[in-house]
């Protein structure tokens, strides 16, 4: 069955409004074919009903929103980052905690879950095996949620920016797809969170990545956000944000230093003696 | 071993069409009830060893066109029948591959193999089909099978 | 250097390696890459290489590539639909440096590239 006018209507209004996406008129059989596996999945007969639920269920929304707008995601294409989390961060936490300290990081926007397995492979590969640490990985969205804690990615997803050592070592061929090895996702906990809320009470974090998420905000709620942030990390902790992002102008209890080829930020008050990093800006 | 299931084909097909055919999402190919008549355009690989069988696509001729000017990158008009075979063929070459992925260690692939069928047969005697997934890409016609030789199968 | 048997996908490796900017020499299977490297002044920084070719296959060319100090500089990279798990330790075991499945997007090689640091990870798209 055809979606009607008024449906297809309903569909790229909320594309629009949610993700700035403009589905023209002619693209309703690209709605249908997107939407033809959820209805299915959340046993509604037809596309057309499953929009006319999703009219009045927010969850059924979102989960139109993820379908319409998902690409997919690279793993570890920006190295900048990376390798300053390999080679500046993590040695310099190595320092200032105990042995048997567990380092905490946060992959804030964990989306389909590449970010939090591919520090999950670096910390393995950079840590020492008596070293101990924990992922929490948070996004606003279930569906993604769901997916990410899967760990089954198509092949498609894994030519994307994933070292192939590390294909070969993390994962293994499950039918036309690929699994994440059991010894990463022991380390990673999966949670919904809303950034733009109050936060849920955790114990604080030595880095945070909150890449290309704050450039979907305004002004205010940046703010609000970098604050509730900076409250659940460590004093001498470290954040990331995407290349595009700062926390200048926005929050001044961050300040921004180089770490390798990356701008990190941290806590203003831990770099008043910085190790492993100079002052920029 | 399990063999290929329709679904597989699916979720192959959806990412041969990402990669090659519709990098943008827009045109995916809609699965349907509707299959190619003849004349059409057979391309073909066939496994070999531990599994035999076939990894078949048939398209319309004008399928075939569409997907060999939107896999070379040419207009529709500029589209000549060595294209044709180059591009389809190398279609059921990256499906056959992924198809052969899902089969036991051991398994060959072949050459693919592209001919243009007017009226008049077209079989694979001593096979079954395993699954199949037909449909249709810009209104065009197309059908991707796996077939096995009986005495494996 | 883009070595496949396959005239279309020869086709589309180009298009995607041009736009970053290298110059393209492709090869039709192992054996006329061979001979090419052989006639280069130049070896190319990196090879592209299908697994299933007549002739000589990319397994067989990595192993030869790699047995040759000359050829030490060149980066390799298989792009194959060969995609079970022992069949990607094996090329690594061989040589290969670096492993693309077929299908693939344009993004995936330029990513590749750029995780070999062969392309400016600010090219990405």
């Amino acid at each position: 069955m055809a979606l009607t006018q008024q449906e297809f209507a309903f569909v790229s209004g909320l594309v629009r409004r949610e993700a700035a996406i403009v589905l023209e008129t002619g693209k309703e059989y690209l709605v249908e074919a997107r939407l033809l596996p959820l209805a299915r999945r959340t046993g509604t007969p037809s596309v057309s009903e499953f929009v006319a639920r999703a009219q009045r269920e927010r969850a059924l929304a979102d989960q139109i929103v993820d379908a319409l707008t998902t690409n997919e995601t690279s793993w570890l294409r920006d190295r900048e980052p990376f390798s300053a989390f390999t080679d500046s961060v993590l040695p310099d936490l190595a320092e200032r905690r105990t042995p048997v300290q567990k380092l905490r990081i946060w992959s804030a926007a964990c989306s389909s879950g590449q970010e939090p397995y591919g520090l999950a492979m670096l910390l393995e590969e950079s840590l020492k095996s008596s070293r101990q640490y924990e992922i929490l990985a948070t996004d606003i969205s279930a569906e993604m949620l769901e997916r990410a804690k899967t760990g089954r990615y198509s092949q498609l997803e894994v030519n994307r920016g994933l070292p192939v050592p590390m294909l070969v070592k993390y994962f293994q061929r499950a039918g036309t797809e690929w699994q994440v090895s059991e010894s990463l996702r022991r380390n990673i906990t999966f949670q919904k969170v809303n950034l733009a809320a109050p936060l849920p009470p955790v114990q604080p974090f030595d880095v945070v990545f909150l890449r290309n998420v704050l450039i979907y905000f305004d002004l205010e709620t940046k703010r609000s956000v970098l604050r509730r942030i900076r409250s659940l990390m460590r004093p001498d902790g470290w954040l990331f944000l995407g290349a595009a992002e700062t926390t200048i102008g926005i929050d001044d209890g961050f300040e921004r230093v180089v770490a390798g080829r990356a701008s990190a930020y941290r806590p203003r008050a831990a770099t008043t003696a910085p190790v492993g990093a100079t002052r920029k800006g | 071993m399990t063999s290929p299931t329709t679904d597989d084909l699916q979720a192959i097909t959806e990412q041969v069409w990402l990669s090659y055919l519709d990098p943008e999402g827009t045109n995916p190919f809609l699965p349907s009830e509707q299959a190619p008549t003849m004349p059409c355009v057979i391309a073909a690989v066939s496994v070999t060893g531990a599994w035999e069988g076939h990894v078949v696509m048939s398209f319309s001729t004008e399928a075939s066109k569409k997907a060999s000017s939107a896999l070379l990158g040419m207009e529709d008009e500029e589209v000549t029948t060595d294209d044709i075979a180059d591009a389809v063929g190398e279609l059921v070459n990256v499906i056959g591959g992924n198809v052969k992925s899902l089969l036991p260690d051991g398994s060959l692939l072949s050459l693919p193999h592209v001919a243009t069928i007017d009226e008049g047969v077209n079989k694979w005697p001593a096979a079954v089909e395993v699954c199949r997934l037909q449909g249709s890409w810009q209104n065009e016609p197309i059908a991707i099978s796996v077939w096995t030789s009986k005495s494996t199968g | 250097m883009v070595i496949d048997d396959s005239r279309a996908m020869r086709l589309i490796l180009r298009r995607i390696v041009t736009q970053l900017g290298f110059e393209v020499v492709e090869a039709g299977n192992g054996r006329e890459a061979l001979d090419l490297l052989e006639s280069m002044d130049q070896p190319p920084q990196v090879a592209l290489i299908d697994w299933n070719m007549p002739e000589m296959n990319g397994l067989e060319f990595v192993t030869a590539v790699r047995s040759q100090e000359r050829f030490r500089q060149i980066t390799l990279m298989m792009v194959t639909t060969e995609s079970e798990h022992g069949q990607i330790v094996r090329a690594l075991a061989a040589g290969a440096h670096e492993y693309v499945i077929k299908p693939f997007t344009p993004e995936a090689i330029t990513e590749k590239l750029a995780l070999l640091g062969l392309v400016p990870s600010g090219t990405m798209s």
